[in-house]
């Protein structure tokens, strides 16, 4: 027996010894302070500034997209029951102000059960395309298509129409905005009054933004030159994920600018949800909107010479199956279940997934697996919860109006 | 299992002992010999366990190679890919049971009961102009895993064992079904594509079971290597257990990759040396998210330019394998060899590269520009 310690001892010396500085290094990465921002991360840290949020890019196409009349007439419309089937659907049934526009169930319900989960519309302004497929190219064309939709709505643009002629107020006000009322056995004029009621309610949705986080406070702290740990605003955990976020974690490849969302389509292997085929996404969606009569080239848009790069340089491609927008991730609190069809119930289980990277059910997950340590899971996921900021919008906004009729 | 010819198992421990012993130390030629026997020593250390191991070795190695081409009808499985052919037509093929099974895809058959997702990516155009129909039947032909087409037609009530029909129509680049199997048993596949210009029809007909009412490949190869570990223990003499190896633990350190540097060029050649490209972007710092144009000025090798060449531009990521998020296009020729190009997106910050191809009527060469975001 001893002879054979003899010659193991030296084996097992360096053995406990590697055991010992691989927890030394595990346990310095996890607990010893974060270090300070590197120039180049700063530059990354400061990208994703609200601060940094360039002015609300004017929408040509919408002619009352800045008109504050507009915006108070779509605020009655979003909230208003009355242009759905029952009676009892508007877009706040599924936009509700308290979830931040989403309604905390997997996918929609109203008339029916939606397709996909309710995304929110804060910050969508900016965002070149609606919907988790992008079939919608601008807040107004977009706020249409649930009126007809059998399984939210269920209403029709005539049945709209004849609610904004019956109730006097809408008249009203939908006569000095838009003009001479439609008549409504002429199809041209129907649709152009729908796309009218479109505009109105994306002028109310414009104003829907994000407000500033703790996560931008402490960008400026640090952008005036303070302190990277010394401040009240981000603990060391957070700080710790916000680092990941930039780097290891790969989070900006997709979740980039103030908003955190390029706004492009992406497939991250997500699972179909129960009952469903798996999403076909962009693919599907780029042909859609391309063919939508209320596009930015279509003959509803208000823009007398209409640019619309966008949506003429979009690309088609194998790329895009299974391709979905990347929604901001701020203010996600309240607003699970999270992906496009709710297959995710928290952020645990999000960053779960992305750390995991597997194949996809159909097209191809760019994303590669992370192989992140739990507690770097962990603080992801604190970090997320400091981008929560209220909206920046006046409060009457958040809520719905004052009764008009 | 001899397949340790130089090592006899006499090298072990106790031989190992004998020449450490104090007798043998003292002068350079013994040290060097030392380390020849430390060296020896590992080796003998692993050796004996690879020869216990070298059967279970040799049976893995037999079940590594693929099952060459397990083929059931019109689905064949290469080992690497698994692919219906539709006549000529082939598609990418995948069975999910997500509920029960995640992300874990099938080929052939379906393990368990449940909902199941059927896939098929097309790998041959033509499968997305043509009008596809997709049924599923149970297996009553009792030709098992051998029912062909033949069989088929010869079912009389087709309609009574169809499980699920999806009619014909154009569904392009992917199709999906869903269905749902509650009940284990045989079943079979039949897909159909009509091209739409010929009016040809293609089939594949693909018998697979639910819930492995057979028996695999899996079991015989256990059976197989516990009754040669077990001879191979029972006539090999007993021996001392030998020492655990040890584990090293490499640390790896932090690898830092360069990155590729941008070329501090403003200019770059294509690949042929035709010609000479710089560009100019209306986004001045480049910056992600924002949709922009571009000025491409082109010129020939000799300085002179390019006033009326036909120019496409494509680009992406190829760390990450992707392209550009939209499908720029030259707008217009503006002379002097420069041209408008609209469309220019990045979405991501990152190494991009973006690809000029330029035909200028005699020529025809490609130029990749490097860009840091």
């Amino acid at each position: 027996m001893s002879d054979v310690s003899r010659h193991t001892r030296p084996w097992m010396v360096t053995a406990i010894a590697a055991v010992l500085i691989a927890l030394a290094y595990e346990g310095w990465q996890r607990f010893a302070p974060p270090a300070a921002w590197s120039d180049d991360e700063i530059n990354q840290i400061a990208s994703l500034w609200i601060g940094r949020l360039p002015a609300l890019p004017p929408d040509p196409t919408n002619a009352v997209a800045d008109n504050p009349e507009a915006a108070a007439f779509g605020q009655q419309l979003f909230f208003d029951g009355r242009l759905s089937a029952n009676g009892k659907i508007s877009c706040s049934t599924c936009h509700q102000p308290i979830r931040r526009f989403t309604d905390g169930l997997p996918k929609g319900v109203a008339i029916g059960q939606s397709k996909r989960n309710t995304p929110s519309i804060v910050g969508t302004a900016y965002s070149p395309w609606l919907y988790w497929d992008g079939r919608k190219d601008s807040q107004w064309a977009q706020a249409l298509a649930p009126l007809e939709d059998p399984n939210e709505h269920a209403s029709s643009r005539l049945q709209v129409l004849g609610i904004i002629a019956s109730v006097s107020a809408y008249r009203k006000t939908y006569e000095a905005l838009f003009g001479a009322p439609p008549d409504l056995l002429v199809p041209e004029e129907v649709d152009r009054a729908f796309a009218n009621v479109g505009k109105a309610i994306a002028a109310y949705e414009r104003l829907l933004l994000p407000g500033e986080s703790r996560f931008d406070q402490y960008v400026e702290h640090v952008l005036d030159g303070g302190d990277h740990l010394e401040q009240e605003f981000l603990d060391l955990d957070e700080i710790r994920g916000l680092r990941l976020f930039i780097t290891d974690a790969r989070c900006t490849e997709c979740h980039n600018g103030p908003l955190f969302t390029n706004n492009e389509f992406h497939n991250t292997g997500l699972l179909s949800a129960p009952g469903d085929t798996p999403d076909r996404g962009r693919i599907d969606g780029v042909r859609e909107v391309m063919a939508d009569p209320f596009n930015c080239l279509g003959p509803y848009s208000d823009d007398p010479d209409p640019n619309c790069a966008e949506l003429r340089y979009a690309r088609t491609g194998v790329e895009l199956i299974g391709a979905t927008r990347t929604p901001s991730l701020r203010n996600l609190n309240n607003t699970a279940p999270f992906q496009h069809r709710g297959q995710l119930s928290n952020l645990s289980d999000v960053l779960r997934h992305y750390d995991q990277a597997p194949l996809a059910m159909i097209g191809h997950n760019e994303a590669k697996e992370l192989k992140l340590r739990d507690w770097e899971l962990r603080a992801l996921e604190t970090f997320l919860a400091a981008l929560d900021g209220p909206i920046a919008a006046d409060q009457r906004w958040l809520q719905p109006p004052l009764p008009s009729e | 299992m001899d397949c340790v010819p130089a090592f006899s198992p006499g090298g072990t421990a106790r031989g190992d002992d004998e020449l450490a012993e104090p007798g043998h130390r003292g002068n350079l030629r013994q040290k060097s010999g030392r380390r020849h026997r430390r060296l020896a020593r590992i080796a003998r250390m692993i050796l004996p366990h690879a020869r216990r191991l070298s059967p279970l070795i040799g049976l893995a190695l037999l079940a590594a190679f693929p099952c060459n081409a397990l083929a059931h009808g019109g689905v064949v499985d290469d080992g690497d890919l698994c692919v219906i052919n539709i006549g000529y037509l082939k598609a990418h093929f995948k069975i999910y049971v997500p509920e029960q099974r995640q992300h874990q895809d099938y080929c052939e058959d379906i393990p368990v009961r449940g909902e199941s997702v059927f896939v098929m990516e097309y790998l041959h155009d033509g499968l997305s102009e043509a009008e596809i129909d997709f049924r599923i039947i149970r297996n009553v032909t009792g030709k098992g895993r051998f029912a062909n087409i033949e069989d088929v037609t010869a079912i009389e009530d087709l309609e009574s064992v169809t499980l699920r029909y999806e009619s014909p129509k154009v569904v392009p680049d992917v199709f999906t079904m869903l269905q749902p199997f509650d009940e284990d048993g045989e079943y079979i596949g039949i897909v159909s594509a009509r091209q739409m210009d010929t009016q040809k029809v293609y089939t594949a007909v693909f018998p697979f079971e639910v819930g492995y009412t057979g028996i695999g490949y899996w079991p015989w190869f256990l059976a197989a290597a516990t009754l040669l570990q077990l001879s191979y223990w029972l006539l090999s003499r007993r021996r001392a257990p030998q020492t655990p190896i040890s584990i090293v633990l490499l640390l790896a350190g932090a690898l830092l990759s360069t990155d590729a540097f941008a070329d501090d060029a403003e200019s770059w050649v294509s690949d042929a040396g035709y010609f000479t490209v710089s560009f100019q972007s209306e986004l001045q710092p480049l910056a992600i998210n924002k949709i922009h144009g571009w000025v491409l000025h082109v010129e020939n090798s000799g300085g002179e330019a390019i006033v009326d060449a036909t120019i496409s531009v494509e680009g992406g990521m190829p760390e990450h394998n992707h392209g550009l998020p939209t499908a720029p296009e030259v707008t217009a020729v503006l002379g002097d060899g420069r041209y408008r190009v609209e469309g220019m997106r990045f979405h991501m910050r990152g190494y991009w590269e973006i690809r000029v191809s330029i035909d200028d009527g005699a020529q025809r060469d490609s130029v990749t520009i490097p860009l840091h975001l």
